[in-house]
């Protein structure tokens, strides 16, 4: 279907299109025409990722120079793969429109062990395992050696990338991880850097959020993408806590006595080095009395993304004199590892700033700020000089290099704070010192610098306003759009209290009680009898669920439970999780029936999806509020109240809320369709959670829905299953939730589209 | 850490938990009750070293490996000799040499590398920088002084912070009272029925709340002088260190304009140029404007660039 944009032509793949797909569109072209950031809030189900491709992608091929890249990033790797099967419909659907051969080049990129090709280092199990390997294969030094040694190891595939890979550029086309594979074993070339290196001209690039938050790795792989392109973080409602942990240092005890292996390997690295070639340390030592122009200019001329770990100031000075020489780098290493270990012996817990640490760290071992700032970038240039092969093993120094230059650099937005043991097993010794960022712009301040168009988009990102003010930008475009249905085929319901008038909810005070836990349990044992197929009940941690089913156990719900439906049982495991998922749907397929208990903020609540029979229900027992008793997020709720104005209980209520969202979405994910959403506890009725709750859920969520019991609940749910179970074909829908291109260009069409999308 | 222990009574951590390892210059490690045994004297010899020592000397150690003690120690001693600032350094490469300097030395007497010559070098230093030595030893470097800034301006905030917290409490709390008192008056007096008047309290609470939230966002803290200057600072008035640098000679501006010569400003009306101008108005004339400024420029304008070079 060719479609008119505000006048722009876009090509869209299907032949039917949702109104809020237009919508979507509409407001996207208005974002990108203004060059500007955009938040945009659509259920999941309704092809947001077709809509944002085929417009971009449009938008592209409209205005060449404007827009020069498409950068999509997006969670896993089946997500990954799932863009680029959408991208591979729309560009063969260009193909065939236009009768021009496609001359666009797109791209995934994954990580070393899912790119690999060469049959040693493919077998690895673990990346790490995989990129150290790589990185004894390929680093220039060994690869110099093996020129004077042919009896070096070196990998074939990277050498003939490197011999004639650069100067070929790779065929227009759309590949996904195993094309690019497949390509490489054809040319015999590497496919992990065929693929970062063609990521530079490609038009579109599909990868994951961290190859463009994280620091460490932005720096390596995204820091010459181009400024005129158009970033996309899709299922970004989690993106605030991806900047954060990627900010984050958590350092144990482990950690620093892997870090003391490896400063003697250092060590003996340096003495042996010494005696051999000593003219190659002082090489480096001339290199770092000059300083770090080059990384300085390329930053000035605005080639690069400038990178949160290596602060301006260090690029216009030299390295300070006091770490000049490898040796007192090295003893200046050793220094601030000690001073760490004194600081990890403690027996009760300690929350400080950073420059509280800085002044100590003073006193204690007479370390300045200065040199502290320099020793990421101090560390990275001596183990380049050093020529050690395998960087894998030095991720603890390397850890430890990274903190000192993020505590010395920033004065706001951290906090340090020691724990000398987990809060669960007060008596075992365990310290762990939490180097917590608290602020998420600062991961992300440089992608929205940088960048003419970032697009924040997901399923849940209610309320819209909220992600602007934690991650400090200022967008052109806020809508939440809604899903327009030819039948209600979701049902949300706010049970409140059991049929004995006791009150559900998970509050803490009353989460023991007797009466609550039996009320649940016959909540679910009701709701087992009547929803067919599949049920996915959450629960809010992994503790709690423990509890409860221990005690429907001595109850003898569960073995009433079991006599309608299977029950399967979310664990900490991922392997015992993902075989207790198949078996789910096994049972589910073959019409036995069962009962997934999951937990909120676990693997199945965040990246499975229950389609059609998989999950006729969802019930959410209580209100997944975060651990609140955690240092961490006590020090980060202050800090989101004294900079961002944002209320403790206003973050908390937004982050319970948006999980729940989250995990009730599960059930629904298209028009056809359907599902029951059970939230099971009272505090859900109140306006200040409803209201947090996504605009398409809301809307579905009337008076006569608050509040129920467990009888009434029964009630409207065989209800609403009744009604959902009669046939249901495309013509129901055709005209009303799915329009062809004539229903489109209808005035009264274009006037309810309008109405879908709700600026924030 | 637990396998830590004296060299001499081979007593361990773990065996006595309460062990206190003791270090002194020499960087060798002994148990606070050998000291005591050993050093009854007030001085020895080290077991392991057989250097002379004063049991004054002996710290407790901080760091597991107590080379790291001996270097902290040796590195406090040096660092209070060699306390030159960055501001005593004309460039900052001179700076960092000395720097480097400074580690050298402490490096060489951690690891007991040409003791003597190191000494000499550094009391010759001491020697020759007598002045600067006395006159940095009051003042901290200018990152330290950066450092106990930011650290006074946290106490501040978190001081402030709890005050207005404690103060917006209890503004609550007495507006919140105050409405309670105001239903119950009005409840006993209103003729209106109890429904009307329940609501009415119910939306009066809302607004309250709204307005307190609306002050809690206005309030801005006023700790800094209008001039950048942070309240209760110290400001110091040493001299500031000279910088030697040639000064600056105002060259007049000299423009070839490949062109006739143009006349200059005030001969324009005795020539007739203003003659083909609009004469400016009283109000252009109060800007300060005058219709010979713009002539000048246009014959600026016409004349350059009018022979070929």
């Amino acid at each position: 279907m060719k479609l008119n944009i505000e006048g722009l032509l876009v090509y869209f793949p299907y032949d039917y299109i949702y109104p809020e797909q237009y919508s979507y569109m509409l407001e996207l072209k208005r974002t990108l025409d203004a060059k500007g950031h955009g938040v945009l809030e659509m259920p999941s189900g309704t092809g947001k990722t077709i809509s944002l491709l085929s417009l971009i992608v449009a938008y592209q091929k409209a205005y060449p120079l404007e827009v020069t890249k498409l950068v999509y990033c997006s969670r896993t790797v089946p997500e990954i793969e799932k863009v680029v099967e959408e991208l591979r419909k729309l560009m063969d659907y260009y193909a065939k429109q236009t009768g021009v051969k496609n001359d666009f080049l797109a791209l995934a990129l994954s990580s070393r062990k899912n790119l690999c090709i060469h049959p040693e280092v493919s077998s690895l199990r673990f990346g790490k395992e995989v990129d150290g390997k790589c990185h004894s294969l390929t680093a220039s030094y060994i690869r110099a050696q093996h020129q004077s040694n042919p009896s070096q190891p070196v990998c074939q595939f990277f050498e003939e990338f490197d011999a004639v890979g650069r100067q070929v550029p790779i065929p227009p086309g759309i590949y996904n991880l195993d094309d690019l594979k497949d390509f490489g074993r054809r040319k015999g070339w590497c496919p992990y850097f065929l693929a970062r290196y063609a990521i530079l001209h490609a038009n579109i690039v599909v990868y994951s959020y961290h190859y463009l938050l994280d620091p460490k790795i932005a720096d390596l792989v995204s820091k010459e993408l181009a400024k005129k392109s158009v970033v996309v973080f899709d299922e970004a409602h989690n993106i605030d806590n991806v900047c954060i942990d990627s900010m984050s240092v958590n350092i144990t005890r482990r950690t620093l006595d892997r870090c003391q292996t490896n400063v003697e390997t250092l060590q003996n690295t340096i003495s042996r080095i010494k005696e051999t070639d000593a003219a190659k340390l002082r090489e480096e030592y001339r290199r770092l009395v000059e300083g770090l122009k080059e990384a300085n200019v390329a930053r000035e001329t605005d080639i690069y993304l400038s990178n949160p770990v290596l602060p301006d100031e260090i690029l216009q000075e030299a390295v300070p004199g006091s770490i000049r020489t490898a040796e007192h780098f090295v003893g200046f290493i050793k220094r601030f590892l000690e001073y760490l270990k004194a600081r990890l012996r403690i027996h009760h817990v300690v929350q400080e700033s950073a420059p509280q640490f800085l002044k100590d760290i003073y006193e204690k071992v007479c370390i300045d700020r200065k040199p502290l700032r320099f020793c990421a970038e101090r560390l990275r240039s001596l183990l380049r000089t050093l020529e050690i092969a395998d960087i894998a093993d030095f991720s603890a120094i390397t850890l430890i290099s990274h903190f000192a230059t993020l505590v010395s650099t920033y004065s706001k937005g951290f906090t340090i704070i020691i724990e000398p043991f987990e809060d669960r097993t007060p008596t075992i010794a365990n310290p762990v010192l939490h180097f917590s960022c608290m602020d998420p712009s600062i991961a992300i301040k440089p992608v929205f610098g940088r960048f003419q168009s970032v697009i924040i988009t997901s399923g849940t990102l209610s309320p819209l306003d909220i992600y602007p003010r934690i991650l400090d930008f200022h967008p052109v475009t806020m809508a939440s759009f809604t899903m327009t249905l030819a039948r209600t085929c979701l049902c949300p319901l706010i049970v409140g209290r059991g049929n004995d008038q006791v009150a559900m909810t998970s509050k803490f005070e009353t989460r023991e009680d007797f009466a609550v836990i039996r009320n649940y349990g016959n909540l679910l044992l009701e709701m087992s009898a009547i929803v067919p197929d599949g049920i996915v009940a959450f629960f809010t941690s992994y503790i709690y669920m423990e509890n409860i089913v221990a005690s429907w156990y001595e109850q003898g719900i569960l073995e009433n439970i079991q006599r309608n439906k299977l029950i399967f049982i979310e664990t900490q495991d991922a392997a015992e999780t993902s075989m207790a998922l198949e078996k789910y749907q096994e049972a589910c397929e073959n019409g036995r029936g069962a009962i997934l208990l999951s937990v909120a903020r676990g693997k199945v609540s965040e990246g499975i999806d229950f389609v059609h029979h998989f999950g006729r229900a969802v019930i959410m027992f209580g209100v997944p509020y975060v651990y609140t008793q955690s240092r961490i997020l006590k020090a980060r709720l202050e800090y989101l109240r004294d900079q961002f104005q944002i209320r403790e209980n206003d973050f908390l209520t937004f982050d319970a809320m948006r999980h729940a969202a989250q995990c009730v979405g599960r059930a629904i994910r298209g028009k056809t369709d359907y599902g029951l959403m059970i939230f099971a506890d009272k505090r859900y009725a109140r306006a200040d959670k409803r209201g947090k709750l996504p605009r398409w859920i809301q809307e579905h969520l009337t008076d006569g829905s608050l509040n129920l019991t467990i009888d009434e609940t029964v009630q409207l749910a065989k209800h609403f299953l009744r009604q959902m179970a009669q046939p249901f074909r495309r013509e129901d829908q055709l005209g009303l939730s799915l329009l062809t291109l004539e229903q489109l260009q209808s005035e009264d069409m274009l006037q309810k589209i309008a109405q879908i999308a709700q600026q924030a | 850490m637990d396998d830590q222990g004296c060299p001499r009574c081979k007593t361990t951590k773990y065996r006595n938990p309460s062990l206190k390892l003791m270090v002194n210059v020499c960087g060798h490690t002994l148990c606070e009750s050998c000291v005591e045994m050993l050093f009854v004297r007030g001085s020895g010899n080290c077991v392991q070293c057989n250097t002379p020592l004063r049991k004054s000397n002996f710290r407790v150690q901080l760091f597991e490996d107590p080379a790291i003690d001996k270097e902290v120690e040796i590195r406090k001693k040096v660092l209070k000799i060699y306390n030159k600032r960055e501001f005593d350094f004309s460039s900052l490469k001179e700076y960092n040499d000395y720097l480097e300097q400074v580690e050298d030395i402490v490096f060489n007497l951690t690891n007991n590398i040409d003791v003597e010559r190191t000494k000499q070098i550094m009391e010759q230093y001491q020697r020759d920088n007598k002045d600067i030595i006395q006159k940095n030893k009051a003042k901290l470097t200018r990152e330290q002084e950066e450092l106990e800034e930011l650290l006074l301006q946290e106490q501040q905030v978190s001081e402030q912070r709890r005050l207005e917290t404690l103060q917006e409490e209890q503004r609550q709390l007495q507006a919140k009272r105050k409405n309670k008192q105001a239903l119950l008056d009005e409840l006993e007096i209103s003729k209106l029925p109890a429904a009307v008047l329940l609501a009415q309290h119910k939306d009066r609470a809302v607004q309250l709340e709204t307005q307190i939230e609306k002050q809690k966002q206005n309030v801005k803290p006023a700790n800094i002088f209008s001039t950048g200057i942070m309240m209760g600072q110290t400001v110091s008035f040493a001299s500031v260190s000279r910088v030697e640098e040639v000064l600056y000679v105002y060259q007049p501006l000299c423009i070839d304009t490949y062109g006739p010569p143009v006349p200059e400003l005030d001969q324009l009306g005795r020539l007739g140029y203003l003659n083909h101008v609009r004469t400016a108005s009283p109000q252009d004339q109060a800007g300060g404007y005058s219709s010979g400024l713009a002539c000048h420029r246009a014959i600026q304008d016409a004349f350059s660039g009018l022979f070929p070079s």
